[in-house]
Order: structure tokens, then C-alpha cells, then sequence
């Protein structure tokens, strides 16, 4: 236990992480590296209160008092949620006249050709909610013709008075160039209607593209007074606990806001989990210098990846939430928000194995979840799962589940091995090792997508179900060492903590190279900067504080996709020009072409000062004298092609700096590390798991 | 020779389709062409040494569902493979070896391991230009509509043909955009012909044959046993279509024989006097889409999925147009062999079959921008989706091809036009126990200053979207220009000022109507 010293009473900090199931906390001593943590059952019709209860009960553990916490990092999947069991407020649509069907319209296309009985997420907002009123503003950014207030006013007022709705969105086109008719508007219907919220989609993010920038923004709308009332119950509650430090909120790009900004932009805290997962990756890689990673981050249902480049994980604007169709990419919302890039595959423990159209083995996409969950939990699911696999194969000890009465055989049995006509080992092993070959491919064309050389890299592994797969994956990738962190159960929780305040955003704004004239670039970026810098100087952070990253995406006139351009301010066009080629060569290994470039978003990031997190932390006081070999099992050895008598060993007995040869399992509170025979592993000073992969099997 | 179990086969057969979705993705990023872009307009596959298809990326549209093993077949008989070498590309837009018309080029590398060929990539994708008068409705010969390369090679070991790009480069109107698009098909298969390696390492396999046998007997095999499942019998239908000034009518039988199905358009018309005939490649192509989408929607394409069908045309007609007839839009008929098929197999497999569709509005449009730059472009526009027994045709929807919208912030800023509205014009989907999808109005008015020209080649405005099962039909396509009817087919002089209004079709309906409904 470790207690309070008013000397470092300044440096706690707290991350939170709301998941589905778990909330997760993480109390951390900057100054010493010390660290608590713990799991409270997430409270679903009051997420805050888990949070709350949790907070109290960790404190009491450590012997912290509130006072002494400086700040809260919290993560939650409140907003996720709420679009997709469409929990939000009545949300009302203001649009230029002749485009309130825009959101109907959508990308007219479908995402699957031969599927004809596709379908696709409905708008938040349906079309009775949506109003037109007159206004033009052109793509140079000239008023063709005014905003009426009148009509405004009067929109609204059927949209309130006859439809009770709470939020509105305001959408007008071209609002990317000039946002001066959803401003006017906005006032508007601030002064006469002052209950609603309102979101403007030039202010979401000027991107030129109106079903995407008004798709986001009426999910904004959608969300932002559930979103309010969290964060209120959430900042009562820690007031009257005494909480007296600041309050942040993660965003999917992994960046901190404050409440007010959460508030504002409740849409950007959608996916902030899986975000919070990949910087603890990127953290641990500065921690051992190791810039180039991939992050792999395995649960129930789902499996991500993230790919961390010079300790920055990768970021793009596109997200997709609400997916009504079988996992498929198209048939839910899409979303212009700054995300970390994650790749998501719909492979997880409980992912249910079938024999597919083919006559072949398929695993997942579809999930047995937690209930009624794989075969082995005993809790009434009879579908062969992953876990039921790896529970057959002797990756997991039949002591780790509470039912454990099940044999997992009985479904792998009927549902794959009879009808393939395999053995029930072979069958075991395809469901694990299909699942190994998903992930790795997953990774080997996002890699490939953006000519990301992951060969050289680290490979980070946690979750429920990432440490029995991922040196597996790794080996497919050709990926020479995994490291399995310490704390991997409150990965997200311990994530929150490593990051600053900050906020990233862009706009659209088409110029070629050769238009830019002298001041160009610096014009461009101004308003853009302006925004970003504003916000965080709002949240108290000093200009001299803040660090601006600039990026361009550029391509070649006529082309319809962009490469990402890293530039420095005062950087000159025909520097500019030489980096995106580069870039494109880079990428696409192909001969560049005599064409003309341009530029088509500026992208911003604004961020205060890194928490003092760099000196790592120490969860756990390494266990002395206890033998960390605690049994024996019989596993499934892939090379010698049968089972043999694998050494179980317990993580917690394990001592920093102790070496282990493969083949072994490592068991741990919530996953079990599955080391290949010939595989090293050694302990680091910090309790992480580092296995280097042996030599490239037959 | 070596055999795969479920396991095994699964992993493999996976990886090589992994292989081909890189080269599309690599593909789609690098184009200049906008139907590549946006309407995934291209294809990339893997061959075997014996140059047997064994896989085929998994985004692509209908066109290119089976034409490859023709192609490669064509190339091959050209440059025999035992001529090949290492830095070998061998390339073609002839439309009667290729996906139909100039304006998609394929390009063929053989991959080498070490001094022997283990198998070949392929890209096909519709190039931004290739000279002549481009997508129009109203060329007469082939020769109207651009340069046509017969089977050559760009690169003969390793050396580039300069004065190939040359002769491309002379003769199309942005000629960095069309050499850009053929570089970076070649660059692709340079990308795939590295993960067939790299694949064939990893599994420690010497060659690809082996397991291409497997592939191509299974995909078969499962082929198979859907078609047995339908029951015996041949199913006819017949339907009619726009012509350049008289109707076409295209007609279908389809007979289920055990485990095997036979296509016969015998009672199709003959070709016409424009550039919507359809090379035999592309029917074939229409035809194997029809049937993935009624038995196994989701196996990946390969030379085997395609055996168990097997497509006759009366030679010669509009079905199996011959040079030199033009084909450039022969999207505009052999779309129709999609509805044509589902309309014969109704009776057959009624819960798997669509309603027709409105089809694609594809037009182009040409003029000066307000700030004097010049517009040439091609734009898309969707009507509804056909209706299917349980699913609402969805509004605003493309089939069989496919799309992406064009924003109105996009199109106002590249033409100068102002999208006047946007909207989706409720009723015009057929009515049904499912109602078919509705299609929408669009305004375009001429800001520009200049004159515009807009080429039609509208479908579905004499011939509504049919329902099936009692399902009614959707509304025509019509265009209007100040308020007054125009020819679907025209060349259209909008002036300054004046508005170009579109009502894209609605899509059929399925099944009875409740009374409330009808």
C-alpha cells in the first residue's frame, strides 16, 4: 500500500476508463512512478456512479485523499453507445433550401455488389425534423442569397413547439469556406431559444463534403445533451467528494479536452477507448526507445490494431460508427472526426466458429459476447468460440473459468469437426490459428495502405485475448519482438495518462502548389491555427505552452485521394512539393508523374504541455522467493504437430530481469500469455513481458 | 500433389484474395480516372503457371466478374509464356479481349521465382481518357471512340516502351492523367507480384498449382451444389429498352440442369447504330454476376466458380456486337442482363431475386468554368433500387453498378454550375408488398457565363423498372430543360442562366400491395 506525502500531494493523477462491463481506474504518482489500480462493475444507467464509487474505493486502497489528486483522465464509451442504441435527444435539422435530403441520399452507393439484402443505419436525425430555409452561400465563398432570420426563427419554432426537440443542427452548404449564415443563424436561435443546444456543422469541422460534414454534425447534436448531463452528475459528484483538480475527457485522437470541449464536440469522444489503448503502446515504446510499433489489443468481440510511427500513432478523419450490416464497412454513419487509425476486426474470445459458404472454417465476425458467451463459461452458449479453442488447444486452464463444468470439445465437435471431416485438434488449431491469420492480414494490407514497413517494428499485446495470439501474429508478420505490458487488464485506464490537452481539427481548401503566392502556406494554416490554439487557450493553457503540428493532404490534380505531408512553419512550396513526393513514392512505389499538386486540407494539432508521466510506472512490488512455475499442461505444439507437457507459470511470481525459454503459458489475472517453444522471454524493470521470436519455424 | 484440408485451404485461399484486394486498394489510390475513384471500376486478380484465375480482389464492379481468364487467354496466345522474362509487362484495351470497350485497359505481369514462372497479376481499370469523343451515346464506328492498343507490351524486360506512351500521350486530352493511370497499374503488379512471393515463402510452397486445383474445384464444387439446389427446368424472359431511336429487345432462357446452368439470349435484336453494343466478354461478365448474387454471394471469384455457367448469344447481336460497332457505353444494355436474368428466375429462387432497378444516370458535361478554366467531366446520378421479397428497395441507390455521389460542394466548385435541389421524389418507386426505392429530382442551373454541354444517354425513360411477383413499376427518368421535355439521348447546349432539371427513375416494387398500400 502506498500512502499520501504531503510533499507529492500535487502529483496524483487518476485515469478512468468506462467500458462496457468494467470500469477501470489507474492512480498514478508522477513524481515516484507509483501506481494503484482497480475494477468497479460498470453502472449502466448511471455510468458516473461506478466512477465514482470506484474513485472512493481505490483512494481508500492507497491511502490517498482526494485532495491530494490533481487531475481526472477519464474515457468512456457513453457516446458510442448512445448513437448506436439510438439514446440521444430529439435532434432537429436546419438546412439550405432544396437539401434537407441529403442525409437520405447519403453516398448513393452500395458497399457490397453481391449482397443484394444489404441495409444501412438510419440519419439521427428522420426527415420530419429536417427544414429548409432560404439561403445561398457560393463555393467562393460569395452570398448569392441572404439568411432570413424570420425563417429561422420560425423553423425553429415548428421544430420545438410541434416536435419537442432538445438539439439542433445547423447545416448549410459551402459553410466550410464562409460559416457566416450558421453563425447568424446560430445567434438566432440562441437568443430566442435558449434551452436548445445547437451545433453548426463549420465549426464541427470545415470539410468540404456535406453528407459527411452534416452526418457528423447532427450526431453531435444528437448526443451533446445526454453528454451535458453526464458530465454534470459526473463534476457534482466529484465536488462533493472534494475533488478539487481539473477534469479532461478523452477524444478518439487521443488528445485531452476539458468539459467545456467535450461538451461542445461530444461527437469527437466516440471510440476514445481503443485510442486510450494505443498511446499506453506508444508510451511503452518511448519508455524502451522503440519509436516504430504495432499495437494489437485483442478483447471479447473485437480485435484492433494501431500503427505507431516515430511514437505517434497514426491518425486520419474518417470514422464509421453504427454499423447496420454485419460488421461492413458502409452501412453505418460516417464521421469526420480526428481518430487514431485503428484497424478493427471482428475477432475476439468469443468469436463464433462456423463452417462458412465454401465448406470451409470460418471464425466470426459474429460473436457470442458474454452472454450467453463461449461454451466452456457453462452460462448457456453452445457455439464453438475462440475461447472454447484455446481452452481445447491447453492455451487456457479449465481452473480459469468459474463454470468450467462444459467441455468446450462438444461444440468443436459438432459444429466444425464432424462437418469438415477433421480431427477435434485440427479443428482447435484452425479456429486459432484462422484467427492469427485474420489479424495478421488485417494488419499486412492497413501496413501496405500506407506504406508502413512493420517488419522492424514492436509489437505491443494486451487485452483479454491478445497475449494467446500474439506472438503467433507476430511470427506471420515476421515481427521479431512482442512485448506484453504489465497492467494489461487497465491498459485504456493507464492510457489516458500519458496524454496532453489538445486538439486537433482542419479545413478544406483547394489551391495548386504554383497558385500559392508568398504567405500562402502561412494564410492557409492561420484560421485553421487560430481555432485549435483558441480552444486550448479557453482551457487555461498558456500560447507559450502549446506546441502547433501542421500537416497537408496533397495529391496530384485530378487525383481523389491524398497522402498526409508533415510540414514545419515557414516551410517553402518547392520544399513542400519535394516532401509530398516523396511521400507518394514512399507509399505507392510508384514512378511520380508530371503533374501539377495540390493541396487540399490543412490539418492542425494544438497541444499543451505532456503530463509528467515519462518516468513510467511501477504497479506491481516484484514477488521474491515464490516459484513461478505453478503447474504443468498438456498444450497443443503446433511444430511437433501433437500435444506435449508445456510448464504453466504464474506472472505475478515472475522477477524482473528472469529468463524464460518456450515453450510456456504465463497466467495472469485476466489473459494467459502463450510462448511458442524456442521463443525467449525475459522480464524487463518494469514487469513487461519481451519475447524475441526464435528462428523461422518448417 | 498436394492436398489441403478445410484448415489449410481456408488460410491459403484467404491470403491469395489478400493479395489481390492490396493491388485494388494500391489501385484506387493512385488513379486519375473517377470511375475507378469513386465507382471501384477496375479489377485485380491472380493466375496460376497454367494461367487458371485463382483469385480476383473482392471490390469491384459486376464487368469484371469471370472476363479474366478470357484476357489472359488472348495475351498469352500473342506472347507465349515460355517467351516471357522477369521484367515483362503485356497490356491491351482491345474491348473484345478485355471488359468490352477502350476505355478499360488491362495489364498482365508474370511473376518469376527465381528463373521460373510460379504464376501472373493482373490489373484492369477504366482509364480518365483514351482519345476520341468519349463516353457519348452517338458514335457509330469503334473508331469514334478512341485509340485501341492490341496485345503489347509496355515494358519487355525490364525497358519501357517510351514509344507507346508516346502514341498514348498524343492522342488523349490530359495526357499525365491517362500515362499517370497506366503507371500506376504497372506499378501495382509490381506491389502483387512481391506478395505472391512473399505469400508462397511464408507457406514454404513451391509452386501455385497445387493449390489453385484446390481453390478452383472447391469454388466449383460449391457452385455446384447451390445450382442442384434450384430445381430443373428452363425460365425465359424478355424485356425491352432504349435504342437510338427505336426500342431493343433483349431476351434470356436460363436452364437449371442438375448441377449446371445455361444462359441462351437467342431472341436478342441485333447491334444498332451506337456505342451502347455489347462485346460477348461483358454479357458473359453480367451473366456469372447474376448467378454469384443468386447462389453464394460471398465466394470469392475464380476460374472454377464460373464453370458450372455456361452463356450462348446469337452471333452477332447486340449481346455479341462485333468490330466494328462502337461499344464505349455498353454498360447502357448489358446492365440490363441483370434484370433480364433476376426477371427469368423469379419463379425459381423468389426470395433471392431483385426487383429491376432504375439504373445508373451516367452524363458528361463540357464547358468553360466561370474563372475560364476548361469542364469536362463525367457525373453519375442514382434512381431507386429494385425491391426484394423482405427489403424495401432502398431510395437513391445504384444497381447493377455501382457509385459514389458526387457532393453538390464538390460539383458547384469544379463546374461553376449551381445545384439549384436535391431532393428524393417520393411515389416513384414501384408500389408492393416491398416498395421499390424512390429515385430523386436533381436542378442544375448554368452560372458558368459560358455555354455547357451536356451528352445524355438516360435509360429507364421508356421503359419503367418492372416489379415482380405483382410488385408495380417505378417511375421513367425524364429530363427537363426551362421546364420543357428533352430527347434522353440528346447533346443538350445549355445556355447561360438556363436550369437542366433530372428526375432519376424509381425502382420496381415485389410482391402484392397491402390494399392500404396500393
Amino acid at each position: 500500500m502506498t500512502t499520501g506525502n504531503p510533499d507529492t500531494g500535487e502529483r496524483w493523477r487518476v485515469g478512468v476508463d468506462v467500458g462496457g462491463t468494467f470500469t477501470d481506474l489507474a492512480l498514478v504518482n508522477d513524481a515516484t512512478g507509483a501506481m494503484s489500480i482497480h475494477k468497479q462493475l460498470t453502472t449502466q444507467q448511471d455510468p458516473s456512479r461506478a466512477v465514482l464509487t470506484g474513485l472512493e474505493t481505490l483512494l481508500a486502497r492507497a491511502g490517498v485523499a482526494v485532495g491530494e489528486v490533481s487531475a481526472l483522465a477519464h474515457g468512456t464509451t457513453l457516446v458510442t453507445n448512445a448513437v448506436i442504441e439510438r439514446r440521444g435527444a430529439k435532434t432537429g435539422m436546419l438546412v439550405t433550401r432544396g437539401f434537407r435530403d441529403v442525409l437520405d441520399i447519403a453516398m448513393e452507393r452500395r458497399f457490397d455488389l453481391f449482397d443484394l439484402s444489404i441495409t444501412f443505419a438510419d440519419p439521427v436525425v428522420p426527415r420530419e425534423l429536417r427544414l429548409e430555409v432560404d439561403e445561398r452561400i457560393r463555393y467562393d465563398g460569395a452570398v448569392e442569397s441572404a439568411l432570413d432570420p424570420d425563417q429561422v426563427e420560425r423553423a425553429t419554432r415548428t421544430l420545438v413547439e410541434e416536435h419537442g426537440i432538445e438539439a439542433l443542427a445547423l447545416c448549410f452548404l459551402h459553410s466550410y469556406v464562409d460559416d457566416r449564415h450558421e453563425a447568424a443563424a446560430r445567434e438566432v436561435v440562441a437568443a430566442r431559444f435558449p434551452g436548445l443546444t445547437v451545433t453548426t456543422s463549420s465549426e464541427i469541422l470545415p470539410f468540404m463534403r456535406e453528407y459527411e460534414r452534416w452526418s457528423t454534425t447532427t450526431v453531435n447534436a444528437y448526443v451533446q445533451p445526454l453528454t451535458d448531463r453526464y458530465l454534470r452528475r459526473l463534476e457534482d459528484g466529484l465536488a462533493r467528494m472534494g475533488f478539487a483538480g481539473s477534469l479532461l475527457i478523452m477524444t478518439a485522437s487521443g488528445g485531452m479536452v476539458t468539459p467545456a470541449i467535450a461538451r461542445r464536440f461530444p461527437v469527437r469522444l466516440i471510440e476514445s477507448g481503443p485510442a486510450a489503448g494505443a498511446l499506453v503502446a506508444a508510451f511503452l515504446g518511448e519508455q524502451i526507445g522503440e519509436g516504430d510499433l504495432l499495437s494489437f489489443d485483442m478483447g471479447g468481440t473485437t480485435a484492433k490494431g494501431a500503427l505507431i510511427r516515430n511514437g505517434r500513432p497514426l491518425r486520419r478523419y474518417e470514422f464509421e460508427v453504427a454499423r447496420a450490416y454485419n460488421y461492413k464497412a458502409g452501412s453505418g454513419l460516417p464521421l469526420r472526426i480526428p481518430v487514431i487509425d485503428m484497424i478493427e476486426i471482428g475477432a475476439g474470445g468469443g468469436s463464433i466458429a462456423r463452417v462458412d459458404d465454401r465448406g470451409l472454417l470460418a471464425v466470426g465476425p459474429y460473436s457470442a459476447g458474454a452472454d450467453p458467451g463461449p461454451a466452456c463459461y457453462a452460462t448457456g452458449g453452445d457455439s464453438a468460440t475462440l475461447t472454447d479453442a484455446n481452452l481445447a488447444l491447453g492455451y487456457l486452464e479449465p481452473d480459469a473459468f468459474l463454470g468450467g463444468r462444459l467441455n468446450p470439445d462438444g461444440p468443436i465437435e459438432t459444429r466444425v469437426a464432424g462437418p469438415l471431416g477433421i480431427s477435434l485438434d485440427r479443428a482447435a488449431w484452425g479456429i486459432h490459428e484462422v484467427i492469427n491469420e485474420d489479424v495478421a492480414r488485417a494488419f499486412r494490407m492497413h501496413a501496405s495502405e500506407i506504406g508502413f514497413d512493420y517488419r522492424r517494428c514492436v509489437m505491443i499485446a494486451f487485452g483479454g485475448s491478445g497475449p494467446a495470439h500474439a506472438v503467433r501474429v507476430a511470427r506471420k508478420l515476421r515481427i521479431p519482438r512482442v512485448i506484453l505490458p504489465v497492467g494489461a487488464g487497465v491498459m485504456s485506464a493507464i492510457g489516458l495518462l500519458t496524454t496532453p490537452v489538445s486538439y486537433a481539427t482542419l479545413r478544406s481548401g483547394q489551391i495548386l502548389l504554383e497558385d500559392l503566392g508568398a504567405g500562402g502556406i502561412e494564410s492557409g494554416f492561420r484560421p485553421v491555427i487560430d481555432q485549435a490554439t483558441g480552444l486550448l487557450a479557453a482551457a487555461g493553457i498558456a500560447l507559450d505552452d502549446m506546441s502547433v503540428e501542421r500537416r497537408l493532404d496533397m495529391r496530384f490534380h485530378g487525383q481523389g485521394h491524398e497522402v498526409e505531408v508533415v510540414c514545419s512553419a515557414g516551410i517553402s512550396p518547392g520544399e513542400l512539393g519535394k516532401r509530398f513526393l516523396d511521400a507518394y513514392a514512399a507509399i505507392y512505389a510508384a514512378t511520380p508523374i508530371d503533374a501539377a499538386i495540390e493541396i487540399v486540407n490543412w490539418k492542425v494539432e494544438a497541444s499543451g504541455p505532456s503530463p509528467e508521466f515519462a518516468r513510467g510506472y511501477k504497479p506491481f512490488p516484484g514477488a521474491s522467493g515464490t516459484d513461478c512455475e505453478v503447474g504443468s499442461i498438456d498444450a497443443w505444439d503446433p511444430q511437433a504437430g501433437e500435444r506435449r507437457r508445456w510448464p504453466v507459470l504464474d506472472r505475478y511470481a515472475l522477477e524482473p530481469g528472469q529468463t524464460v525459454v518456450g515453450p510456456a503459458l504465463v497466467r495472469e489475472d485476466e489473459a494467459t500469455t502463450v510462448l511458442s517453444p524456442g521463443d525467449n522471454m525475459r522480464v524487463d524493470s518494469m514487469g513487461n513481458l519481451v519475447i524475441t521470436l526464435a528462428e523461422e519455424e518448417a | 500433389m498436394t492436398t489441403y484440408d478445410p484448415v489449410s485451404l481456408k488460410i491459403l485461399w484467404d491470403r491469395l484474395v489478400a493479395i489481390a484486394d492490396e493491388l485494388v486498394l494500391s489501385l484506387v489510390r493512385t488513379s486519375f480516372s473517377m470511375n475507378v475513384r469513386e465507382g471501384y471500376d477496375l479489377s485485380c486478380m491472380v493466375f496460376d503457371a497454367k494461367a487458371r484465375l485463382v483469385a480476383q480482389g473482392t471490390y469491384s464492379v459486376p464487368s469484371f466478374t469471370g472476363t479474366a481468364p478470357r484476357t489472359i487467354g488472348h495475351m498469352l496466345a500473342v506472347y507465349p509464356p515460355e517467351t516471357l522474362r522477369p521484367g515483362d509487362i503485356v497490356m491491351t484495351n482491345d474491348p473484345w479481349m478485355g471488359t468490352g470497350h477502350l476505355f478499360d485497359v488491362t495489364m498482365l505481369r508474370p511473376v518469376f521465382r527465381g528463373s521460373r514462372l510460379v504464376g501472373y497479376t493482373m490489373s484492369v481499370t477504366h482509364l480518365p481518357d483514351i482519345g476520341g469523343r468519349g463516353m457519348a451515346s452517338d458514335c457509330t464506328e469503334i473508331y469514334h471512340e478512341g485509340l485501341r492498343l492490341p496485345v503489347c507490351k509496355l515494358r519487355d524486360d525490364g525497358v519501357l516502351n517510351t514509344l507507346l506512351l508516346d502514341v498514348v500521350g498524343a492522342n488523349v486530352r490530359v495526357p499525365e492523367q491517362t500515362i499517370g493511370d497506366l503507371m500506376a497499374n504497372a506499378a501495382c503488379n509490381e506491389v502483387g507480384g512481391r506478395a505472391l512471393l512473399e505469400f508462397m515463402d511464408d507457406y514454404g510452397l513451391d509452386d501455385i498449382d497445387s493449390l489453385s486445383d484446390a481453390v478452383n474445384d472447391h469454388s466449383e464444387a460449391a457452385m455446384r451444389s447451390r445450382i442442384r439446389d434450384m430445381p430443373d427446368g428452363t425460365w425465359r424472359n424478355s424485356i425491352e429498352i432504349e435504342g437510338p431511336g427505336h426500342p431493343v429487345t433483349l431476351a434470356a432462357s436460363m436452364t437449371i440442369e442438375d448441377t449446371s446452368a445455361r444462359v441462351d439470349f437467342a431472341g436478342t435484336d441485333g447491334p444498332v447504330r451506337a456505342s451502347i453494343n455489347v462485346p460477348f466478354c461483358y454479357t458473359v461478365a453480367q451473366s456469372n454476376y447474376v448467378m454469384k448474387c443468386l447462389t453464394i454471394p460471398d465466394l470469392p471469384n475464380t476460374m472454377g466458380s464460373t464453370r458450372p455457367v455456361t452463356v450462348r448469344a446469337p452471333e452477332g447481336c447486340i449481346l455479341d456486337a462485333r468490330h466494328p460497332w462502337p461499344t464505349g457505353g455498353r454498360h447502357s444494355v448489358g446492365h440490363f442482363v441483370v434484370p433480364l436474368l433476376m426477371g427469368a428466375m423469379a419463379d425459381v429462387v423468389p426470395e433471392r431475386v431483385q426487383s429491376d432497378g432504375a439504373m445508373m444516370n451516367v452524363f458528361s458535361v463540357q464547358g468553360r468554368h466561370r474563372d475560364g478554366g476548361d469542364v469536362s467531366s463525367l457525373f453519375f446520378l442514382a434512381g431507386g433500387l429494385g425491391a426484394m421479397h423482405g427489403l424495401h428497395g432502398r431510395d437513391v441507390t445504384p444497381a447493377p453498378s455501382n457509385m459514389t455521389v458526387v457532393p453538390t460542394e464538390i460539383w458547384e466548385s469544379r463546374t461553376s454550375m449551381t445545384v439549384e435541389s436535391r431532393e428524393v421524389l417520393p411515389g416513384t418507386g414501384g408500389v408492393g408488398r416491398w416498395r421499390g426505392g424512390d429515385g430523386q429530382k436533381v436542378v442544375f442551373r448554368n452560372d458558368t457565363g459560358h455555354p455547357l454541354e451536356f451528352a445524355l444517354m438516360g435509360q429507364r425513360t421508356s421503359f419503367p423498372a418492372r416489379g415482380l411477383a405483382g410488385g408495380g413499376s417505378g417511375a421513367l427518368r425524364r429530363y427537363e430543360v426551362n421546364g420543357a421535355p428533352v430527347d434522353p439521348k440528346a447533346r443538350i447546349m445549355l445556355e447561360p442562366g438556363d436550369r437542366i432539371s433530372m428526375y432519376e427513375a424509381g425502382g420496381g416494387g415485389y410482391g402484392v400491395p397491402d390494399s392500404q398500400d396500393a
